[in-house]
């Protein structure tokens, strides 16, 4: 009898488990404006999933046969939003210590891969917004602080979650120390490059002993000094190679300034991220190519700026031709609301960005940036089916995403946010029937 | 030249004065009431700062400064019922019991934060102490008259609100100096007992001022004790409380204990939690005032819920959307759009939650949050619906002066101030 209760619970168990990682199978979205960010957007189109992947689009496509056939008339199918600089994933519980920042002024080998939890409640709260990939950065409270990942939100492990594992190291220009070597400005400068022409000597040894024992494979001397490795150094080879790009954190005229200067003199793959100050260099950074992260939008302006210096500044940069990328907002486990990354991109619009860059810079943009724009950023055939259905556009804030698919997997809506509101619901409820 | 700086300082000078002084009329726009509809294509007649007509086909008095609103959206200018801005200090850290601080103080009207707001739409706020302390400063509601005197900010006759903090805040910061309060039980003790000693000093009061009534005259008074005077009038609902609290333990607690003591508590802010114990705060006839979907940036703030809104709604629980914060200040807003997003909460109702609803908050619904006759000229203008959150505001009026003129502030004007 035991042994009976025990297999039936396993059936349920495993039951539930597969009801709930629902394979990617194929489905067809019918009738709806799909609006594919690159390219014009598609009235009363289909959109075709099939492994996962875009495989159709177009009007009036057929479904094979066990087609899952989502209706979408009157609605609208945007590319799934990509958020950078957010810590979801490694957030934590508050009071239970965070999972970011590791202590030390030179971390660039810390990994957030290392960190992330699949249970993290961030996740869900973030792709019910409609925000289906994320950049996880490590930390941004030191000077070097560490590698950073690609995630796409749906997935029971890290490694299923994980789309790309080095994707850009974090570099906090503002990131002074107190009472310790580097407290001021010119001194994080130095340091930085003290560490960089390290990075440039350690790759060039490790090359040279890569060749030597190639040469001659049975030296164990040499096998053996190359053995002593230095995983910091490790980590910053690849940026001063010119592979991995550089995220340079600023947040006024001279941290950006300073970041212009680095990039240029070691030749790194850099991108600012700014928050103040930025359109002062806006013409060097159009001429230099140099893509911007802008996470000003909501700043309040210096006492002499106009209110709205702030809230215009993405649409100069537009203007301007620069490659830019919303960020959602202040970083940090402190803050777990991604999902309202559109909100500097309404406010931009308000302020004269026209709504087409402004999903851009949610989408194709920053996928552009990180380097995964073969991937996702925008519905194309053969990207990896990530996507959701609004009642409107997502800038507007009332617009809801009512239909999540990430990696061709149709996503529950659901987080630990609707199960408070069903919970409550029925208490409330139930205690004022009793009170009537 | 100085000569001709003079006459054209001068020049300025008089059109300010006349622009200051003047009544207004607003014609051919939207014109949102909150109280009664919509008016299309309508006009708002405000003189001598209050609101004298509106409608569709209205006369407008002659000579009246007649600005042209047509294709644009009118409203009450929005009321930020919890911020901290246009003060030079906001914590008195120093003891966990403060009501001897007032807020008005350290009310700075030049302050940078004021005309920031402005261009939000924003009129009416009320400026707050911090968290710091279970029982804090007395909070002052003012209007944003950038620059003016500080008589003229503060709304005259407005019963002012007590803050007061449970939960993390106080107990984090006395705990961490090794003193009490350092826990959850610590807060309500302070706070009993501060009240309780304002009983017994509130009735050695009453009864020297009713012995002294049939002429005695070497009767002595009582001592003053600045802390207990700001309690007794508490006690006296000569001011009511306005509660920073999060979790819904603590806003059943906090209501019970304004019972207990006969005090008037008006409004919870932050109020995590409100929507687990809506009904019950529906009852007490208290204020939600926070946010819409800010939850996790601490252990208390965790279980935020933007679609509790909808069971506080629906329980009869009266929402305030404030900031709390200087940047999102400057759009309420689009806040109260997001009410929509995660609601099925009617458009008037999420607009009454930045307007009339935080008016009564605040006890000054006779006077603001609504477009109607009689009330004050408050009002903001937007380009937009100002639930579109690609809106923006054109105009800030306040008892029909103009604080705030997009054409005239703005990035682009004259090439802006990079």
């Amino acid at each position: 009898m035991r042994k009976i209760a025990h297999t039936l619970f396993l059936v349920l168990v495993l039951f539930t488990a597969t009801g709930m990682a629902e394979t990617a199978g194929t489905i067809l979205i019918k009738n709806g404006t799909i609006i594919p960010v690159k390219g014009a957007p598609i009235e009363n189109g289909d959109l075709l999933i099939k492994n996962g992947k875009i495989s159709k689009m177009g009007r009036n496509i057929q479904a094979p046969s066990g087609t899952q056939v989502i209706e979408a008339s009157g609605k609208y199918v945007y590319p799934g939003l990509v958020a950078v600089m957010t810590a979801v994933g490694v957030t934590g519980y508050p009071g239970a210590g965070n999972d970011t920042d590791e202590v030390g002024i030179s971390t660039p080998h810390m990994d957030p891969y290392d960190a992330i939890n699949p249970e993290d409640d961030c996740i869900e709260v973030t792709r019910l917004g409609g925000i289906t990939t994320v950049q996880t950065i490590s930390g941004m409270q030191s000077v070097i602080n560490g590698k950073s990942v690609i995630l796409h939100l749906e997935g029971s492990l890290a490694e299923q979650m994980v789309a790309k594992r080095y994707v850009a190291q974090i570099i906090n220009m503002g990131a002074k120390e107190e009472n310790k070597y580097p407290s001021t400005q010119p001194g994080v400068v130095s340091f930085l490059r003290a560490k960089l022409e390290q990075a440039q000597e350690y790759a060039k040894k490790q090359k040279e002993n890569a060749e030597k024992s190639k040469k001659d494979r049975n030296d164990e001397k040499d096998k053996k000094s190359f053995a002593n490795r230095d995983l910091e150094m490790e980590a910053f080879v690849p940026v001063v190679e010119g592979k991995i790009p550089v995220i340079f954190i600023t947040n006024d005229e001279v941290t950006i300034r300073n970041s212009l200067e680095i990039i240029k003199d070691y030749k790194l793959k850099g991108i600012i991220r700014a928050s103040s100050g930025i359109l002062k260099y806006a013409d060097r950074i159009a001429k230099e190519n140099i893509p911007i992260i802008w996470a000003g939008t909501t700043s309040i302006p210096r006492r002499w700026q106009s209110h709205d210096q702030n809230y215009h500044t993405a649409a100069v940069l537009a203007e301007k031709g620069i490659l830019f990328a919303f960020d959602p907002g202040e970083w940090g486990p402190g803050n777990r609301n991604v999902r309202n990354l559109p909100t500097p991109a309404a406010i931009s619009v308000a302020h004269g960005l026209s709504e087409k860059k402004a999903l851009e810079a949610m989408t194709i943009n920053p996928a552009r940036i990180l380097g995964i724009d073969d991937e996702v950023g925008s519905l194309e055939v053969g990207k990896i089916a990530n996507m959701s259905i609004w009642t409107g556009s997502p800038i507007q804030g009332r617009s809801r995403a009512e239909t999540v698919i990430i990696k061709g997997k149709i996503i529950p809506m659901t987080s630990f946010q609707t199960r408070l509101y069903e919970k409550y619901k029925k208490i409330v409820y139930e205690r004022m029937k009793k009170n009537k | 030249m100085s000569r001709r700086l003079t006459v054209m300082l001068t020049a300025l000078l008089f059109v300010v004065t006349y622009v200051w002084t003047q009544d207004l009329a607003l014609k051919g726009g939207t014109i949102l009431t909150i109280t009664d509809g919509t008016i299309e294509n309508g006009t708002l007649v405000i003189q001598e700062g209050k609101i004298t007509n509106l409608g569709k086909n209205i006369k407008i008095p002659k000579g009246i400064k007649v600005i042209d609103v047509i294709g644009k959206f009118v409203m009450p200018g929005i009321i930020d019922s919890h911020s901290h801005i246009a003060l030079t200090d906001i914590n008195e850290a120093t003891d966990p019991v403060t009501p001897q601080i007032w807020m008005w103080e350290a009310l700075e009207p030049g302050s940078d934060s004021i005309r920031k707001t402005l261009a939000g739409g924003v009129t009416t706020v009320k400026t707050m102490h911090g968290s710091a302390n279970v029982i804090g400063g007395v909070n002052v509601t003012i209007k944003l008259k950038y620059d003016r005197p500080v008589e003229e900010l503060i709304i005259p006759g407005v019963r002012q609100q007590l803050k007061m903090a449970l939960g993390e805040n106080p107990k984090r910061l006395y705990g961490q100096k090794g003193r009490s309060p350092s826990t959850r039980m610590g807060n309500a003790y302070v706070a009993r007992k501060a009240f309780i000693e304002a009983q017994e000093y509130k009735a050695k009061w009453d009864k020297y001022e009713k012995d002294k009534a049939p002429g005695k005259k070497d009767l002595n008074p009582p001592k003053k004790d600045l802390k207990m005077e700001t309690l007794k009038m508490v006690l006296e609902k000569k001011l009511s409380i306005d509660c920073h609290t999060y979790r819904a333990e603590e806003i059943v607690w906090i209501i019970n204990f304004c019972k207990e003591f006969d005090i008037d508590l008006l409004q919870i802010s932050h109020c995590i939690d409100g929507y687990k114990v809506a009904d019950i705060m529906a009852d007490a006839g208290v204020f939600y005032g926070g946010w819409v979907d800010s939850w996790g940036f601490k252990e208390e703030a965790y279980d935020g819920c933007p679609y509790g809104l909808q069971i506080l709604y629906d329980a009869g629980a009266k929402i305030v959307i404030n900031s709390d914060s200087p940047v999102v200040g400057r759009y309420l807003f689009r806040e109260a759009a997001k009410v929509q997003k995660y609601t099925c909460i009617p458009e008037d109702e999420a607009l009454k939650m930045i307007t009339l609803n935080a008016a009564e908050s605040l006890e000054l619904d006779d006077r603001i949050g609504s477009l109607e006759v009689g009330k004050d000229g408050d009002i903001a203008v937007f380009n937009k619906h100002p639930l579109d959150t690609t809106t923006k505001c054109l105009i800030t009026i306040i008892e029909g002066k103009i604080f705030f003129d997009y054409a005239q502030e703005n990035a682009t004007f004259k090439g802006g101030s990079q």
